[in-house]
């Protein structure tokens, strides 16, 4: 039975239509990452439009070709003229640049490319094992559980987001209330239509996206005249080849870094609201600390470039495993993946791999088979590089706002989705303006139906509250929320050096041990149990440190 | 305006939007039937953008005297005083206003002139309000225009099968 939907999936795939679209997709998605201010979750939302009137396989391949070479195509101007093309390559030109400028841009390229490879491909491997697994647990949820797991996602989002939590917060109550316009799921009773039709459909939440994503992102790219009117080929040297040998042999000696990285990758991803911009950051600290040469950083070190794009790379595969098993995005782009499922009906859910294993399977193939087109695309964008950093930014934003309604119009061949995308194009733009993380809006607007729904099943079964702390999931993502909702508090804090920062770590493990208990079986109360002693000894040595600090005598 | 009055403006905006929009809520027909609602779901969530806004209110009133952060974009000092504040505001904005006003204008002018004669005239007009007005320039800006918005037109009309809204005036496009 799997062989079988594995087959389908995989003929599908292979199909020469499919494949050629997917290597037109991973082909844009290597330019959108290339120019710095055009965002990865930009290039996918505005390849949704062209989806429409694909298969749903076909066109999630697509957007997953889309997806995988925006994550690849940063680090070619990142290295090349030291200025990210996305937030996730951010860390790759500490060491890109300097290797490039000191003579070796082919290896510092061969270094990207192939820890991207590898990252993607970890990342898809975890996929294939974990999401199943994930949806298996998925299936014991019931409504409570759905409606705190929302909870906890944008609590989460909104504490990562940003500087200032509330902003984050209100950005997220924002992107709920936006999705409670128009008639509701439930009953169908009209809301917040002021008396204005086209208002009881609601407003469509991918044109909702791709004004608050792209349309703002866009006026924030020209809004200065001079950097407007700028191009990036004045910049850095780009008339150079790929040394893929040497770069292959260079990573195999330094896989530790690797497999490190792909695991921060991973688990970033799986993260709600953390993603790559996080991940090759972090990646990129913890390879500094674990090397025996930290000076070297900085300088065109090879572990500088291998652990920030392993581990950009490996944040889709995390971020894919709990849409596809739960339905709740890990990151932007997950979620506009969701947004792409739900156009063609599919809605993702514990049970999505059982009822759609071909559709299941044909992302997990999708997946693979886009990172080694970006492999092979590499060298050739490279080319097609050059004469797109000579584009203007202001050219390109007029292009892109033109066709960005086109697309809009095509999602309901309905002028008033175009208004949208105008309106939230001028809301997101403000709230960037002002400080306000968009990310938490834009989980707010994709998960908002869903939390109703849930919370409407749960008083359809009770009008009793209870269940919210009683049962194990749902008092374990609300444990969660609230130490994700205090966690800037505790990094300020932390800065500071307040002494209850250091009980915090410790709190949250013992915190957690009650709904592992409840839970019931073997292996929960064995993980709570863990959970508590470790929490315990750390309390321990902690006060212990505490006191001995605080004493004068010692 | 400084960074922290601006704070609380956007605090008091959100109150009085919040407040609105839960008066609205009472509208919201309760019928007779379901466990839940329909208007409970967005009270619940007005009213914790509600406490959220006026958090943040006592946030950037408690900010008061401390210095400005860094994290927002500033407006820059003008070069020279000879500039007035319009000229200042215009200078640091045109470009943002431009696209504004010229992607309503394509909304307003789309039943009239169609999809593709007001996508191209917004992009080409878009471009030379942002590049350059030289003559050189607009023949690339219409270039460019009618290449991509044209070509994309024919793509989703001809290959997606997805009509797209042609105007009174021309009523083929």
């Amino acid at each position: 039975m799997v062989a079988d939907n594995v087959a389908l999936a995989l003929a599908g795939i292979a199909a020469f239509d499919t494949l050629a679209l997917m290597i037109v997709g991973v082909a844009a998605g290597l330019l959108a990452g290339a120019i710095p201010g055009f965002t990865i979750a930009m290039a996918v939302v505005l390849t949704l439009p062209f989806t429409f009137s694909m298969d749903p396989a076909q066109g999630l391949a697509t957007m997953i070709a889309v997806l995988v070479g925006g994550l690849s195509g940063g680090l070619m101007s990142g290295i090349l003229t030291g200025i990210p093309g996305t937030p996730s390559s951010v860390a790759t030109t500490f060491d890109g640049f300097p290797m490039a400028r000191r003579g070796e841009p082919g290896f510092a390229l061969g270094l990207g490319v192939w820890s991207s490879f590898c990252g993607g491909t970890l990342s898809a491997i975890m996929l294939v094992l974990f999401a199943p697994q994930l949806a298996r647990i998925g299936l014991e949820f019931q409504p409570w559980d759905f409606f705190m797991l929302v909870m906890f996602a944008l609590t989460v989002t909104a504490s990562l987001a940003g500087e200032n939590m509330i902003k984050g917060l209100i950005a997220g109550a924002v992107g709920l209330l936006v999705r409670t316009v128009g008639e509701d799921q439930a009953v169908g009773v009209g809301r917040f239509d002021f008396g204005i039709d086209p208002l009881l459909g609601g407003f469509d939440f991918i044109a909702v996206l791709i004004g608050v994503f792209a349309f703002s992102q866009l006026l924030s790219d020209i809004r200065d005249p001079k950097s407007a009117r700028e191009s990036l080929s004045e910049r850095g040297n780009v008339r150079i080849k790929i040394e893929h040998w040497r770069a292959i042999k260079a990573i195999a000696r330094r896989w530790t870094t690797m497999i490190r990285s792909a695991l921060i990758g991973m688990f970033t991803g799986i993260l709600p609201g953390a993603g790559g911009s996080i991940a090759n950051i972090l990646a990129y600290d913890q390879a500094k600390k674990a090397s025996k040469t930290p000076e070297k950083f900085g300088k065109g070190e090879p572990e500088g470039i291998i652990a920030p794009e392993t581990s950009n790379n490996a944040v889709e595969g995390g971020a894919l495993t709990p849409l596809m098993a739960l339905g709740i995005p890990g990151d932007v782009t997950a979620a506009i993946m969701l947004g792409a499922l739900l156009i063609h009906d599919v809605v993702p859910g514990p049970t999505f791999i059982a009822e759609e294993p071909v559709l299941a399977y044909s992302i997990f193939i999708a997946f693979f088979v886009a990172n080694f087109i970006m492999l092979g695309m590499q060298s050739v964008m490279l080319r097609v590089f050059v004469l797109v950093t000579k584009i203007r930014m202001y050219m390109l934003a007029a292009v892109i706002l033109s066709l960005a309604s086109i697309g809009v119009f095509a999602l309901h061949n309905s002028t008033f989705d175009v208004w949208t995308l105008f309106w939230f194009g001028v809301l997101g733009f403000f709230m960037r303006q002002f400080g306000f993380p968009l990310a938490p809006m834009i989980l707010g607007v994709v998960l908002g139906n869903v939390a109703e729904l849930n919370l409407s099943r749960a008083f359809a079964i009770t009008t009793d509250l209870s269940p919210f702390v009683t049962r194990p999931w749902s008092l374990f993502f609300m444990t969660i929320a609230i130490f994700s909702a205090a966690f800037p508090y505790f990094q300020s804090a932390r800065a500071k050096g307040a002494a209850w920062t250091r009980f915090y770590f410790p709190a949250v493990l013992i915190a957690v041990t009650v709904p592992f208990v409840m839970m019931g079986g073997t292996i929960r109360p064995l993980i709570g149990a863990v959970c508590f002693i470790a929490g315990c000894y750390l309390l321990f040595r902690r006060s212990k440190t505490t006191a001995a600090a605080s004493d004068p005598a010692a | 305006m400084g960074r922290l009055s601006q704070d609380t403006v956007i605090a008091i905006l959100l109150l009085l939007i919040s407040g609105g929009l839960m008066i609205a809520s009472f509208d919201i027909r309760e019928p007779d039937y379901g466990q839940l609602s329909p208007a409970t779901w967005p009270r619940v969530i007005v009213g914790v953008l509600g406490f959220l806004s006026f958090l943040y209110l006592v946030q950037s009133w408690s900010a008061t005297g401390q210095p400005k952060q860094a994290d927002a974009e500033e407006e820059p000092e003008a070069n020279g005083d000879t500039l007035s504040t319009g000229a200042r505001f215009w200078g640091y904005w045109q470009n943002v206003i431009w696209c504004f006003v010229l992607f309503l204008l394509y909304l307003l002018s789309m039943p009239y002139v169609g999809m593709l004669i007001g996508g191209v005239s917004f992009a080409f007009l878009l471009m030379s309000a942002l590049g350059g007005w030289q003559p050189r320039q607009l023949l690339l800006h219409a270039g460019i225009a009618i290449v991509a918005v044209g070509g994309m037109w024919a793509l989703f009309t001809f290959g997606l099968r997805v009509p797209l809204p042609p105007g009174m005036i021309l009523p083929r496009f």
